[in-house]
Formats: C-alpha cells, sequence, structure tokens
C-alpha cells in the first residue's frame, strides 16, 4: 500500500505554522465608567492586566472642567499551551462621563479609522516586515443595565461603530436583573438593534456541520450577552471554589450559563470565533476602509446625510484628521476673539479719524467762505470807486 | 490566582529594517519609543490556544491551493513525475503537444495545466506550470527566460492586485515551486542549469530533481549528487531548505533531515502498477533484470520529495514565497519605481505622543490662522490708513490752491482799490491804460 500523498496533512501544517507564528488580537472595550469592563477584561483573561482606575483619578477626572477621552491601551503578550498572543486592550475610559455627551464617541470611531488607516500606510511602504497592527478585532460595547431599553447615545455610538469594526454588544453588571427582566431587556435591545440597523458581529451558520451550526445559533439566541465578571473566587461546596460574586442571597457564579452568559461571549471571543473576528476585521472592515481611502471623495463628508435626517448605511469616513482636546477650540476662539476685538479698536480709530476730517473740511471750509465774502466786499467797493469815478 | 507572572518588563520596541536600507534606518530611531508590555503565562484555560484549531478548520473550509512549475528538458519524465507525486492522470501524454502545426520549435512557451485533488476531504486546487521547449534547441542562451518572465509576470500581477482599490479576493497564482529537472549524464550541472538557477534562485523555491535516476546506478547517483551539490554551492545557487524552528519535536527534525540528505532528488516516476518478484504490487517499472519502485526509499527518493513538496512543506513552500520572496521582489520593484520608504508610520500608537502630536498640529494651525488673521488685518488697517490719509492730503491740498486763488484775487482786487483811491485823490492823473487793461483782462 503506498503512502497517501499527503494532501489530508496540509490542515495540520497550518496549524503548526499558526501556532509557531501566534497571534494578534486587539480587543476594545467601550461603555460608561463603573460597569466592570476592567474586572470584565480581567476575568477574561484570567489575569490582573488592567488595573483599576485610581479613585483619585477618577475624581479629578470627573471634576476637570475639559474632560478628555484618553485611549489607554494595554498591550500584553500572553502564552496559552505553548500558544502566543499579542493581545492589546483598548479602553476608553472618560466615555459617557460628562454632561453632555454628545460627540463623545468621537475619539472612539477615530482611533478605529486611524488604526485601519495605520496599517494602511505600512502595508503601502516598500519595505513592511515589521508593520504594528492595532486594528481593533473586536468591540465590546457596555450596556447599563437599567431594565428599560438603549439609551440614544447608546445606539449613536453602536450604529457608528458597527459600521467599522465587529460590535458585540454586552449588559454589563447582569446580576442586578432578574431572569424575567434580562429576557424583557434583551429583547428590548434586540429590537432596537433591529429597527435601527445596528450590524452587530454573529457567527456563521455552518449548515454543513450540525454541532457548529448549533453552538453558533446558541450564540447568536443570547445576544447580547449578559456577563458578571469577578475575579475573586468562593467557595460553593467544601473545597470547591468558583469565580463569582457573594451575596447575602447566594453567589452569582461567573461560569455558570444558568447565572450570565459570560461562557458565551468568551466561546465567541476566543474558544471558538476568535479566527472570525480576525478575518472579518481584516477582509471586511479593513477593506472597506481602504477601499474608501483610496477611493477618493465620493463618499465620506460626515453628517451631511445625517443633517437630512437620512442615516447613512455607509461608514461616514473624515477626511481631514480631527484633534480631540477641547482646550484647542477654545484657544481657537480666543484668537478669534482677540482678532475681533483689535478690528473693533481699529475701526474705533478710523470712525475718529473721519470724523475729524470732516470737522476739518468744515473749518477750511468755513475759512475758504470768509475768503470769498471778504473778495466780495473788496469787488463791490472796487466797483463803487469805478462808479463814482466815471 | 490561575496565572503565574513571569515578568512584566519594558520593551524597547525596535523597527528592524532590512539591511540594505541603512540610510533609513537612522532616521528611525527618533521614532523608537518604551512601551510596556505584560508578559504573562498563563495556567488556567482562557481559550486562545484554540486559534491555531480554529485555523485548522478554516483552512480546510476555504481549501489549498498549490502553483508549481517544472522545468526540464522534454523526455525527462516531468509529466510523469507530476501525475506520480499526485498519484493522478493529472497531465497527459501529450498536454504540451500543440495540436498538429509544429511551432517555432526554438522557442519556449508556458503552459499553465490546472487540477482539483481531493484527498479525505481536504481539496487543493493545482496548477503546474510547464515550459515546453526548453533547452531543446541548438543553442540554448536565454532558454531561461521565458521561466524567469513567467515568475516575474505572476509576481507582478500579485502586486497589482493587492495595490487595487477593491481587492476582496485575491487569487495566489505566484509560483511556490520550482521542480528542476537534470539530466542524468553523471556528470555535473551543465552550462544551462547554472544559467538558468541563478536566473530564479532568488525568486521561487527551487528544488533539484535527477530525473529518471533509474539509468544510473546507485554509485553513480552518489557521486553525482555530490559534484552536483558542489556546483551549487560553488555558484551560490539556493535551493529550498525548510527552516528549523523551535519547539519541533524530534522525529519531525530527524525526517526533515533525512529528506534533505536526499537533495537533489534522485527520481523515478511511473503510475503503472507492476508485479515484483515477491509477488507485491507495487507503483514502478519492471525491468528484464527487477523491478524499480517509486515509492521505495531504497530505490529513489520520490518519497522523500513528496514529503518535501505536499506532506510536511507544502505551507512552509508557499509561506516562504508570500513573506520573502515576493516582499523581496516587490520592495525592489517599488523602489526602483521611486517609492520611497517612509518609516515614520511604522509606529506604536502612544497616547501621550498622540496628545503631543495633536498638540503640535493644534499649534501649528493656530499660528497660521493668527498669522492668515494678522496679514488680513493689517492690510485692511493699512488700506484704510492710507484712504483717510489721502482724503486728509487732498483736502488740504484742494483748501490750498482755493485759498491760494482766493488769496490772489483778494490781493488783485486790493491793488486795484488802492489804486482806485489814489486816483480819486489825484483826479488830473491820467490813468495808466496798458497795466488797467491786462489786469482787466485777467480778472474778466
Amino acid at each position: 500500500m503506498p503512502e497517501a500523498v499527503g494532501i489530508t496533512n496540509l490542515p495540520n501544517q497550518r496549524y503548526k505554522i499558526i501556532l509557531r507564528e501566534g497571534s494578534t488580537f486587539t480587543l476594545m472595550v467601550a461603555g460608561e465608567s463603573g460597569l466592570g469592563k476592567t474586572t470584565f477584561i480581567n476575568t477574561l483573561f484570567q489575569t490582573t492586566l488592567k488595573q483599576h482606575a485610581d479613585v483619585n483619578e477618577r475624581h479629578t477626572r470627573l471634576a476637570s472642567t475639559s474632560p478628555t477621552m484618553d485611549i489607554d491601551i494595554v498591550r500584553s503578550i500572553l502564552e496559552e499551551k505553548n500558544f502566543k498572543i499579542n493581545l492589546n486592550i483598548v479602553d476608553t475610559p472618560g466615555f459617557g462621563n460628562s454632561v453632555n455627551n454628545h460627540d463623545s464617541w468621537v475619539p472612539i470611531v477615530d482611533f478605529i479609522d486611524e488604526q485601519h488607516e495605520s496599517y494602511m500606510k505600512q502595508e503601502q511602504q516598500p519595505y513592511r516586515n515589521t508593520k504594528k497592527d492595532l486594528r481593533v478585532h473586536a468591540c465590546l460595547y457596555f450596556i447599563r443595565p437599567t431594565g428599560h431599553s438603549l439609551k440614544p447615545l447608546d445606539i449613536e455610538v453602536m450604529r457608528r461603530l458597527s459600521m467599522r469594526v465587529n460590535l458585540i454588544p454586552v449588559i454589563a453588571k447582569a446580576d442586578t436583573l432578574s431572569p424575567k427582566e434580562l429576557d424583557a431587556f434583551k429583547s428590548r435591545i434586540r429590537d432596537v438593534i433591529e429597527a435601527q440597523e445596528i450590524n452587530i458581529f454573529t457567527p456563521t451558520l455552518e449548515l454543513d456541520d450540525a454541532a457548529s451550526a448549533e453552538h453558533a445559533k446558541q450564540l447568536i439566541e443570547s445576544m447580547p450577552f449578559a456577563v458578571v465578571g469577578s475575579e475573586e473566587e468562593h467557595e460553593v461546596s467544601p473545597g470547591q471554589y468558583v469565580k463569582g460574586r457573594k451575596y447575602p442571597w447566594g453567589i452569582v457564579e461567573v461560569e455558570n450559563e444558568k447565572h450570565c452568559d459570560f461562557k458565551k461571549l468568551r466561546s465567541l471571543l476566543l474558544r471558538t470565533n476568535m479566527l472570525d473576528l480576525i478575518l472579518s476585521t481584516q477582509e471586511l472592515h479593513y477593506e472597506t476602509f481602504r477601499a474608501w481611502k483610496l477611493g477618493g471623495d465620493e463618499e465620506g463628508n460626515e453628517g451631511a446625510n445625517e443633517e437630512n435626517g437620512e442615516i447613512s448605511k455607509k461608514p461616514s469616513y473624515r477626511k481631514t484628521r480631527r484633534l480631540h482636546n477641547p482646550k484647542f477650540k477654545e484657544e481657537e476662539d480666543a484668537l478669534k476673539k482677540f482678532f475681533t476685538e483689535q478690528v473693533k479698536a481699529e475701526e474705533q480709530r478710523f470712525r475718529q479719524w473721519e470724523t475729524n476730517i470732516v470737522n476739518e473740511r468744515n473749518r477750511l471750509n468755513q475759512d475758504l467762505e470768509e475768503m470769498q465774502s471778504k473778495l466780495k466786499t473788496l469787488e463791490e467797493q472796487v466797483k463803487k470807486l469805478q462808479v463814482s469815478k466815471r | 490566582m490561575a496565572s503565574a507572572e513571569i515578568d512584566s518588563i519594558s520593551q524597547s520596541e525596535k523597527h528592524s529594517v532590512s539591511p540594505t536600507y541603512e540610510s533609513v534606518k537612522q532616521n528611525n530611531r527618533d521614532l523608537v519609543s518604551d512601551i510596556k508590555v505584560i508578559k504573562r503565562k498563563l495556567n488556567g484555560y482562557v481559550g486562545f490556544a484554540n486559534l491555531p484549531k480554529q485555523w485548522h478548520r478554516k483552512s480546510v473550509r476555504r481549501g489549498f491551493n498549490l502553483n508549481i512549475m517544472v522545468a526540464g528538458e522534454s523526455g525527462l519524465g516531468k509529466k510523469t513525475l507530476i501525475n506520480t507525486l499526485f498519484d493522478k492522470e493529472l497531465l497527459g501524454p501529450d498536454a504540451d503537444a500543440e495540436p498538429e502545426e509544429q511551432p517555432d520549435e526554438h522557442t519556449v512557451r508556458t503552459k499553465v495545466h490546472t487540477a482539483d485533488v481531493d484527498e479525505d476531504g481536504v481539496k487543493l486546487q493545482l496548477t503546474v506550470i510547464t515550459t515546453p521547449g526548453f533547452g531543446d534547441s541548438l543553442n540554448n542562451t536565454d532558454s531561461w527566460k521565458p521561466i524567469v518572465d513567467e515568475i516575474n509576470r505572476r509576481f507582478d500581477s500579485h502586486l497589482e492586485a493587492e495595490s487595487k482599490i477593491t481587492r476582496a479576493t485575491i487569487t495566489d497564482n505566484r509560483i511556490h515551486a520550482l521542480l528542476y529537472f537534470i539530466e542524468p549524464t553523471g556528470h555535473s550541472l551543465r552550462a544551462l542549469d547554472i544559467a538558468t538557477m541563478k536566473q530564479v534562485h532568488e525568486k521561487v523555491n527551487l528544488i533539484p530533481i535527477i530525473a529518471k535516476s533509474d539509468t544510473l546506478t546507485e554509485e553513480e547517483i552518489m557521486d553525482f549528487k555530490r559534484r552536483i551539490l558542489d556546483d551549487i554551492e560553488y555558484q551560490g545557487i539556493k535551493t529550498f531548505k525548510p527552516q528549523e524552528y523551535e519547539n519541533e519535536d524530534e522525529d519531525f527534525i530527524s525526517n526533515t533531515k533525512s529528506i534533505m540528505s536526499r537533495m537533489p532528488f534522485a527520481t523515478v516516476g511511473s503510475l503503472k502498477e507492476v508485479r515484483t518478484p515477491d509477488g507485491r504490487i507495487v507503483r514502478g517499472r519492471a525491468y528484464p533484470w527487477g523491478v524499480i519502485e517509486v515509492d521505495n526509499e531504497e530505490h529513489c527518493d520520490f518519497i522523500m520529495l513528496r514529503q518535501l513538496l505536499i506532506r510536511n512543506f507544502m505551507e512552509e513552500l508557499k509561506e516562504h514565497t508570500a513573506n520573502v520572496l515576493y516582499e523581496n521582489y516587490r520592495t525592489k520593484k517599488l523602489l526602483n519605481m521611486g517609492i520611497e520608504q517612509d518609516n515614520s508610520v511604522f509606529k506604536e500608537f502612544d497616547p501621550l505622543a498622540r496628545q503631543e502630536e495633536e498638540k503640535a498640529l493644534h499649534e501649528a494651525k493656530l499660528s497660521k490662522m493668527e498669522a492668515e488673521m494678522k496679514a488680513v488685518f493689517q492690510q485692511k488697517v493699512s488700506e484704510k490708513e492710507k484712504k483717510l490719509q489721502r482724503s486728509e492730503a487732498d483736502l488740504f491740498a484742494r483748501h490750498k490752491e482755493m485759498k491760494d486763488k482766493l488769496t490772489k484775487q483778494i490781493k488783485l482786487l486790493e491793488e486795484k482799490k488802492q489804486q482806485l483811491e489814489k486816483q480819486k485823490s489825484l483826479p488830473q492823473d491820467p490813468p495808466a491804460p496798458a497795466p488797467t487793461k491786462s489786469r482787466k483782462g485777467f480778472l474778466r
């Protein structure tokens, strides 16, 4: 029996190459502060990647008159079963914290676009073997567990995010909602998502593979995922510890599917669909951006459509770079004001000058008139003299 | 705690740049910044370690493709070997023959054959590029040109495809391996072999093969191989060598070693099944003096070649083509086109640096705004000033003119008056006629 040709071994070769090379994965978390984003990240990766923001710092941030929204990035190299990933966590700490949240999505959206642009520029270089890649593969959007529905700000931000990134909405701190409330909340959110045509990331149903299709279906049906995060472990039965939150009335177990959707979300993000997230970022979101960027002006012009009350389904990217520090605008305004005042002062001076000229003219005219009348008198005198002579 | 922290270091990000572009590298130093990277090994099961498995699945779903080129004089059994490799009649006996008319015998052409191969649900789209006519004419100078042209053309069209605005699906048509067939002369490489190999070895994974090795005895093959390897080394020709990686298991490493020890691969191809004296049915060639078995490592290097080309290293051949050979080609081509390397785009995203950058941009904008506004302001002010000065000057000038005129008239009249008064007091004096007349005329 001759040996097989060996084509069946090709997927194993691919496996080996990926195992050897590792991968890069960039995960963004967005949403108001206080929704447990940091805790969730640390729970997901079972290690303290992100330090909680210093409470004192939180105060200074809230107190400062112009809160700038800083993008915070945690870079890490994690190894699990000899497989290494370059994991980047992108956090948007101040999001939704100010009283006026209009445009608070701008830095997030700009960050995503900037990473695509940066990757594109690197890719265009003659020598490009050392590309820095911070393209966001998934964006977890944390929704406050109000039990009502999505806030207009949530809708606004999600709609924009969904056009340029794999958006995964998440109900934060789900242990504050009873199962019944949660179901109702989820279905309301799903309705809004559908009505607003927000494209959230969904795994593809591979119908030829029943087990995988069933798993994907379960994931889709659980969206938006209700999560509870906890870095602490509690004893549920003698000797058995689980991650969870301990209340006087019981322990919420993070990894218990009856308690929350943490495991499903983890499966979607890492265990089953991580590659789909990576590939759709590369093949869909990045390519869409790139095609727009290279394609010129046909679209773009942000806000143009929306002013007409029309919601565009295509992402509207910005041509020029936007600066995010509100102080900059203030400084510009101050400069403009300074010049306006200077102009006013000069105008005042000119008006005075004009008045002076008019006065001077009057004075001179008077002078001339006097001379003229003197002339007239003289003429008359001369005439008289001439007459009397004859 | 499920994780064990090994270390958390501050890693200085280096931008490694090809040594050819030293000057570029210099500028790059400024961009090096310290970026903190957390490094940890996890003990618990988080799940990203599943990614290679996900790739495995995905690769089966998406299928594989391979483009190989075969070069060598006609009659060396190139097509038979390809068929034997894939155990399938992919190329017919007259796959290269042109219908009826014999084309110009002195030209080398390239011909493309495609086939879909499926082995236990794993699909491979195979493209074989043959070069009929290679080495067949009396004067074979430049007979390697169509081979090089074909490799370049495929690189060029890949470059074009990846530069397009929409590039949703790029099929990889680049040549992943060149099987170069050496005639079993028993001597050494010929000038044409060396010339051709030198032309292509930096553009394609070169795999030299001793064709129809059943015409050489074991000893002759050993000597022939040694001489070929000497030539290859002396000429600085690069042939495909799988890279060695850490964590490779020992069996695999020793297998790779034994594969590579057989280079250049002495092969015999045959799809025909023959019966051996001891009664086995094998793929091989039967001679009165015995049966040469294709799939017998002691008879030829066929199995080793196939392991290299398909079972163990096909994906490596493709990776090397895409990441090294194509990239080098592309870099050279773009630089020759005058596209300059801009290393400033290879920088880590750094919020602080970005704030600085934005501040600089803002300040530049601000000072530009200020300069523009100042310029406009100054221009307007000076225009207005000039206008006012002019009207002032006009006013004075006109006044002066009028005043002078009036003063003159007054003076004249006064003189006249005095004269008249004088005349009155001295009536006997006759008036001086001439001056009065002229003065009268002047006053009208």
